[in-house]
């Protein structure tokens, strides 16, 4: 292998690519690996914190959504909302109507019961006035009385008998 | 800064060029001759036949040979020095070192994705130390490190890559490469695609070594006469240094990247594709009917 044109000489080629081989293996175990190594860190760090804002951005798109649906929704719910509270105050109101409708008539009823007793009451008060009145005007006239009313007495009522 | 003090710095300054200047001329020797004629000094540029070096006294070796061992330390110690002192510092925000570091590190990661979208990981490692071995060995040649030849004479070390054993070498890595990759992804396919491609390691090889040597050449030229070693050089040593080392870099990188996407590429199995096919046919034909 003496005489290559060119002052080519195998051995050299083969020294020179003993050297690229050393440059090869030291350079990637020196600084290439190592280095390489932080891109790639570099490289998944980023790449999760954009899966992290993507999936924040699709929540966000999602809750924006729903307020927007609940905003388009708010109207007919308020709506119902303010139906059910009318109703619910309508009820009240019956109730409470009713309640003291009771009441009134309960009221009432005792009102009536107390007069009513009060009236009796009276009437028996009245009647026993009256009868201790008669008795009384009865024991002065027939303590005043003498045989001439007495034989009146008895001619008028043997006269009524007679007429009978 | 004052104008008094421009005045005086630029004055300095002035001062110190015409007098480096006049030292050269007065140290100039007319009764120098030239040692070697400028066809002696191409040729040995590009065949090395009399400008060796000792490798540890066992085998005299080209200079590019030992400018690639210099360059390998040098990217060595750089990356142990980082990986040493920076490396452990690096945070998920990056500083500005850090933000330099990654960028060399991911500077191939398009362009290996974009060529080879199934399988990318192993030649984005592979173009990011050819990449880095080109460039930093193309600049190497701006430092003019010196060496001692076997002759005794003190010779500037080039580009490692203007070697055209270190020029074969990277080609026929980089077709090696190619070919055992298209042989793991798409078997005896993949192999024989790149196979097919025989002129890929000369071309590759040539083609390094044609625009390095040319480099070389250059500025061979340029410092051989005189006059052109004024000035000149701070263009053709710099700019074109450095230009060279970029482009370089980056042509191989490509092609390699190119290369490997075509070897490792997916191919559908192309019998879905004829049921399909026949599927919309059939329902053609009963829609007709």
């Amino acid at each position: 292998m003496g005489n290559l044109p060119l002052n080519i000489d195998v051995q050299q080629i083969l020294l020179h690519l003993l050297n690229f081989a050393i440059l090869f293996g030291g350079l990637y175990f020196i600084l290439y690996k190592p280095v390489r190594k932080i891109l790639d860190a570099r490289e998944e760090h980023f790449k999760h914190l954009e899966e992290e804002a993507l999936g924040k951005i699709e929540e966000s798109e999602k809750a924006k959504e729903e307020y927007a649906e609940r905003l388009k929704n708010a109207d007919s719910e308020i709506n119902a909302k303010k139906e059910a509270a009318g109703k619910e105050t309508f009820a009240e109101r019956e109730r409470i109507i009713g309640a003291a409708n009771d009441e009134a008539a309960k009221i009432l009823k005792k009102a009536r019961e107390k007069a009513q007793s009060e009236h009796d009451r009276i009437i028996n008060d009245a009647q026993k006035e009256i009868a201790d009145i008669v008795n009384e005007a009865t024991e002065k006239i027939v303590l005043r009385s003498d045989l001439d009313t007495y034989d009146q007495f008895l001619n008028a009522a043997k006269k009524e008998e007679a007429d009978e | 800064m004052s104008k008094k003090r421009i005045i005086v710095s630029a004055v300095i300054f002035l001062a110190v060029i015409l007098g480096l200047l006049a030292g050269i001329i007065l140290t100039n020797n007319p009764n120098h001759v030239e040692e070697e004629t400028i066809q002696e000094v191409m040729k040995d540029a590009v065949l090395h036949d009399h400008v060796k070096i000792s490798l540890f006294g066992i085998k005299e070796v080209n200079p590019g040979l030992i400018s690639a061992f210099i360059t390998t330390g040098i990217i060595l110690t750089v990356a142990i020095i980082i990986r040493i002192f920076a490396v452990p510092r690096f945070k998920i925000i990056p500083g500005k070192f850090q933000i330099i570091v990654e960028s060399a590190v991911g500077l191939f990661d398009g362009t290996a994705k974009g060529n080879s979208p199934h399988k990318f990981k192993l030649l984005r490692l592979y173009m990011f130390v050819a990449g880095t071995y080109i460039f930093v060995g193309t600049l190497f040649e701006l430092f003019g490190v010196q060496a001692i030849s076997t002759t005794g004479k003190p010779i500037s070390l080039g580009a490692p890559l203007s070697d055209i054993n270190g020029a074969i070498m990277m080609g026929c890595t980089t077709y090696l490469f190619l070919l055992i990759n298209g042989l793991v992804v798409n078997k005896a396919k993949g192999f024989f695609g790149v196979l097919k491609d025989f002129s890929l390691p000369i071309s590759m090889s040539l083609r390094l070594f044609g625009a390095l040597l040319s480099g070389a050449l250059v500025t061979e030229l340029v410092y051989y006469f005189k006059m052109t070693s004024f000035f000149i050089p701070v263009l053709v040593g710099i700019a074109f240094t450095l230009l060279h080392a970029l482009i370089q870099a980056y042509v191989l990188t490509m092609l390699t990247s190119v290369f490997y996407g075509e070897a490792t590429e997916v191919h559908e199995k192309k019998v879905k594709v004829k049921k399909e096919k026949k599927n919309k046919n059939k329902n053609l034909t009963s829609e007709v009917v």
